[in-house]
């Protein structure tokens, strides 16, 4: 019943966006007062639908109605109401629906705050936009075309196939699939909302190009456009970052940044948005920007619906990580790609000869020239970014089946262009505040920045060790950057601190570029003989048990409990304590890593975590994953992750074991504790003559047989052997040999076996001889009383050092502040110009009606 | 021709054509096991993981051992220099970067496919029995 009114709601909204797209097409082409108003009605309504169904979805979900497929996919009934609410957007339907609110609420705004000349042809863009989004999640057959995935579809109708709904089509599941526990984060919270919010913000700039070009009004348009786009670029920074330290803080993916393609997806909007406010910001001043603007502002949308495309309609399939699986809608979205593109190309071409130009050429030495040839390099590094995300399309030009670039391309394409920005910017900040009659003034304006820029890049260089002659240059590029920029600002703070918005935000950049180099050394942290080890494979004198070379080096180390290991020559690890906290989900355990730093002398302990993936685990196949931990530090972030243990070896073993019906999480909570008093901790070990084995803190060596003779062996022996052990405490090196006996007697008609324990002092346990296996001539030993002492814990951990991530944090945060600073600025302007407009508007109206009565 | 256009378009075609030099060279190819014996080169390698073939992390060598089957039916072991990544177990299919040597795939670089967690029927199959 819900489901049917929530299907309607969409369907509904749809069709009223269709509405609002005619009336908004005939309100601009005859700019008709009533159309528009119309449209607002009809436009207004479809985000009331739009909210009505979305209301809908997130109670099925928070009700758990799994007889709804969308609920039965990304839910279940142990789920707290925040996740519930997250699963609202965690499937592709779902996020569709909070794009097209995000757009909703932006679409409202613009109604309410874009002037009279473009209100009408703009909103006719958004709109239409809409009107494809919605287009997504109809679910309806039309002539025998499906249109859309509905999130309200049934279970039942997913899975019709299925046997249990065959017999019984009312079935419903009692439980979902849940939402993967990877999602199960505070971020998810936060971050696909803000993404989205950029992505229906950069509509925006979009929206009035188009809307510039059909009303011939080529130059007013960026005013408004202009606050809007750094609010679209703000919204898909922050969302950048938050996804950036989402990977890199909790899942484990290693590092902020891969160049995925999903990331690459918001990236290049950003850059092309960037690119987009400089040629507008030009174009205040100057005709050759025109053009210019009016393509950036398209593009940056287009990119937006192709990577929209990329990732939604199946294409990337192997190459990225967050791919979506197709629903279907590939035609759909190739529709929609060809709309946005289209339009805009149709327009711009039809308006081209009349759009603005300059009279005559600008001069090479002027701060147009240098901002509009930055903006052309940003237009370079995203092409590079999406031939690179094309590779499964463009890729098949050079081979079959391509696979996605190494990320090696990226890097190098985008490292010289980053260096030419930075020079640029410079450049363009030192010339935008200030007037030099010639090149040799201005050139010798930059002389101290320079010098000062050297100097702190030779001395970075001789501190850090980087010995790379680019990495030199692209080094002092980012120096030169802050400094220049730097001293840019601190003029500007004197005079007019609302305007420092374009240099704080270069500064940031500058930054940025310090951070990204740190990428360079991420190294693995590892013991001297991993360490030795690794050296020998790359040498090729590493052979395994069948003669093969080695080739593969370990980047990762067991740690046995208290047993310090020196990495790096710098710091003592020791793995302390495992626990199972149960703190966020049955059966999560904690970690206790300490660190004595032996330079400074200090000490730090880290606490990552493992945990059972529930949704995707049964008793019989547990799925385990990895919290790591980051301790933070200024220059070098530490990053620490356990990849494996005897903890978890012990809960998987206990899981396997249980044949009760049990759910996965209920074995998980209850029962360790008392399989751990029952469960016999091994205390036997069982080896062959010359063969070692480790128990605990102890290694165990039984060098060979020592036949007794006639006068050693007890009484009413039959036989009797003693066995020669070495047992070594590897903690305090101490080593001891003993001898232990077993011997056959024969007493009362009977053999019995004679094995004595021998208790040893020094270490405060019983070894006793127990039995010999003829089969495979094993000598099996008890060491009784190990127990208390041998806890037999490890744990394979992983830790690397990866320096100036928080460097990148703070260039991000200085991006953000000074896009936000500048978003206050420009917003301020456009109010002050649309009131004066309108004032003059309305005094031009009196003044007419004046004329009118008179005449 | 003005000087500036000439050297616009002299740049543009030089940018363009290393551009794709160096694109065309960056991309591999996905290929079967056979193909990537024969080649020896670093190759991806698309299949399926086999569980009911041995597998698990090797605490000596730390690296993660498992058998897996590529769209071709053959089946070679991968030698994963790293841990078991995130939701192997879950993963519809899996994309192995590596060489091949001595008849096993070492692999540095692994891809695990898992369309967020999509179409899982199985509990449903359940029910029925």
């Amino acid at each position: 019943m819900i489901g049917t009114i929530g299907s309607f709601s969409v369907i509904i909204a749809f069709l009223a966006s269709l509405g609002a797209f005619v009336f908004y097409f005939l309100a601009a082409q005859k700019e008709n007062k009533s159309f528009e108003r119309t449209a607002h009605l009809l436009f207004g309504f479809h985000g009331a639908m739009m909210f009505l169904g979305s209301a809908l979805l997130v109670y099925l979900l928070l009700t758990n109605q799994f007889q709804y497929f969308y609920v039965y996919n990304y839910t279940s009934s142990d789920l707290s109401n925040v996740y519930l609410w997250a699963a609202f957007y965690s499937g592709q339907e779902g996020s569709f629906m909070l794009w097209i609110l995000c757009s909703f609420l932006v679409g409202m705004g613009l109604i309410r705050w874009t002037s009279d000349t473009y209100r009408a042809p703009v909103m006719f863009f958004m709109t239409m936009t809409h009107v494809f989004l919605i287009s997504m999640i109809i679910g309806v057959t039309v002539f025998g075309v499906h249109i859309g995935a509905s999130p309200f579809r049934l279970t039942s109708a997913e899975f019709a196939h299925l046997p249990v709904f065959i017999n019984n089509p009312s079935f419903i599941p009692a439980e979902g699939s849940g939402l993967n526990d990877l999602l199960r984060s505070p971020w998810i919270i936060i971050h696909p909302p803000i993404i989205f919010l950029g992505f229906a913000m950069m509509a925006i700039p979009f929206a009035y190009a188009l809307a510039s070009l059909w009303k011939r009004k080529y130059h007013e348009w960026i005013y408004p456009a202009l606050p809007w786009t750094l609010g679209a670029n703000l919204c898909l920074l922050v969302a950048i970052f938050l996804g950036g330290y989402w990977a890199y803080e909790t899942l484990s993916f290693g590092g902020y940044w891969a160049w995925d393609p999903v990331e690459n997806a918001s990236l290049v909007p950003w850059i092309l948005g960037t690119a987009g406010i400089h040629t507008m910001l030009i174009q205040k001043r100057s005709k050759i920007a025109h053009k210019a603007s009016i393509i950036f502002a398209i593009l940056a949308y287009v990119t937006i619906v192709y990577q929209t495309f990329l990732t939604r309609s199946g294409v990337l399939g192997d190459s990225s990580v967050h791919s979506f699986v197709d629903l279907g809608l590939y035609n759909q979205l190739l529709l929609f790609i060809m709309a946005v593109s289209l339009s805009g190309l149709l327009l711009y071409l039809l308006r081209m000869r009349e759009l603005p130009s300059p009279e005559n050429e600008t001069p090479m030495f002027s701060r147009e020239f240098f901002m509009f040839s930055g903006a052309m390099t940003l237009l370079l590094v995203s092409l590079v970014i999406i031939l690179g995300t094309s590779a499964p399309i463009i890729g098949r030009l050079f081979v079959a089946n391509p696979t996605p670039p190494q990320p090696q391309f990226y890097n190098d394409w985008t490292l010289p262009f980053a260096i030419a920005i930075a020079f640029l910017t410079v450049l363009t900040q030192y010339l935008w505040w200030n007037k030099y009659k010639d090149t040799e003034t201005f050139a010798g304006v930059l002389i101290t920045p320079t010098i000062s820029a050297s100097i702190i890049t030779v001395a970075l260089i001789v501190v850090s060790g980087v010995i790379n002659i680019i990495y030199m240059v692209y080094l002092f590029a980012a120096v030169f950057t802050i400094i220049g920029n730097g001293m840019v600002m601190a003029r500007l703070i004197k005079l007019t601190p609302k305007m420092i918005g374009g240099s704080v935000t270069h500064i940031g950049f500058g930054v940025l570029l310090i951070g990204f180099l740190g990428a360079a050394y991420d190294t693995p942290l590892l013991d001297r003989s991993t360490i030795n080890y690794n050296a020998a494979v790359e040498r090729g004198e590493i052979f395994d048990e069948d003669g093969f070379r080695v080739y593969q080096t370990m980047d990762v180390m067991k740690l046995d409990m208290n047993v310090p290991k020196r990495i790096n020559d710098r710091y003592n690890v020791t793995f302390t304590n495992a626990t199972i906290t149960h703190e966020n989900r049955p059966g999560e355990q904690q970690y206790r890593i300490e660190f004595e730093d032996l330079r400074t002398g200090r000490t730090f302990a880290v606490h990552p975590v493992v945990y059972p993936m529930i949704a995707n685990s049964s008793a019989g196949n547990m799925s385990w994953t990895v919290d790591p931990e980051v301790r933070m530090g200024w220059l070098r972030d530490i990053y620490v992750y356990v990849s494996g243990s005897s903890l978890v070896e012990k809960e998987n073993n206990r899981i396997e074991n249980q044949t009760t019906f049990q759910a996965v999480a209920d074995i998980l909570m209850n029962g360790y504790e008392e399989s751990l008093r029952n469960s016999e901790i091994n205390n036997l070990v069982r080896l062959r003559p010359g063969s070692t084995r480790q128990l605990g803190q102890y290694n165990i060596r039984f060098d060979r047989f020592i036949n007794m003779t006639e006068s050693e062996l007890p009484e009413n022996a039959v036989v009797g052997v003693r066995a020669r052990i070495e047992i070594i405490n590897l903690q305090t090196r101490h080593a001891e040999v003993h001898e232990p006996v077993y011997a056959i007697l024969f007493e009362d008609g009977v053999n019995t076996i004679y094995s004595p324990p021998l208790s040893i002092e020094s270490f405060g346990f019983d070894v006793m001889f127990e039995t010999i296996d003829t089969r495979t001539d094993e000598a099996h030993f008890r060491l009784i009383g190990i127990e208390e002492q041998v806890e037999d814990e490890w744990i394979i951990v992983a830790i690397e050092r990866k320096p100036l991530v928080s460097v990148v944090w703070l260039g991000t945060f200085l991006l953000m502040f000074g896009f936000s600073i500048a978003i206050y600025r420009r917003w301020g302007d456009e109010r002050k110009a649309y009131k004066r407009a309108r004032h003059y508007k309305d005094e031009q109206e009196i003044a007419d009606k004046a004329e009118n009565q008179n005449s | 021709m003005k000087p500036r256009v000439i050297i616009g378009t002299v740049a543009i075609v030089l940018f363009t054509s290393l551009l794709m030099w160096n694109f065309g060279n960056s991309l591999g190819s996905y290929v079967g096991f056979e193909e990537a014996e024969t080649s020896g080169n670093r190759v991806h390698v698309i299949g399926k993981w086999v569980p009911d073939m041995p597998h698990g992390f090797d605490n000596q060598r730390m690296v993660f051992n498992f058998y897996m089957e590529d769209n071709y039916g053959q089946v070679r072991r991968i030698s994963y220099n790293k841990p078991k990544p995130n939701n192997f177990e879950d993963a519809e299919s899996l994309v192995v970067v590596g060489k091949m040597r001595n008849g096993v795939m070492l692999s540095d670089d692994m891809l695990v496919k898992c369309p967020s967690k999509y179409n899982d029927a199985s509990n449903l199959e359940m029910v029925n029995l």
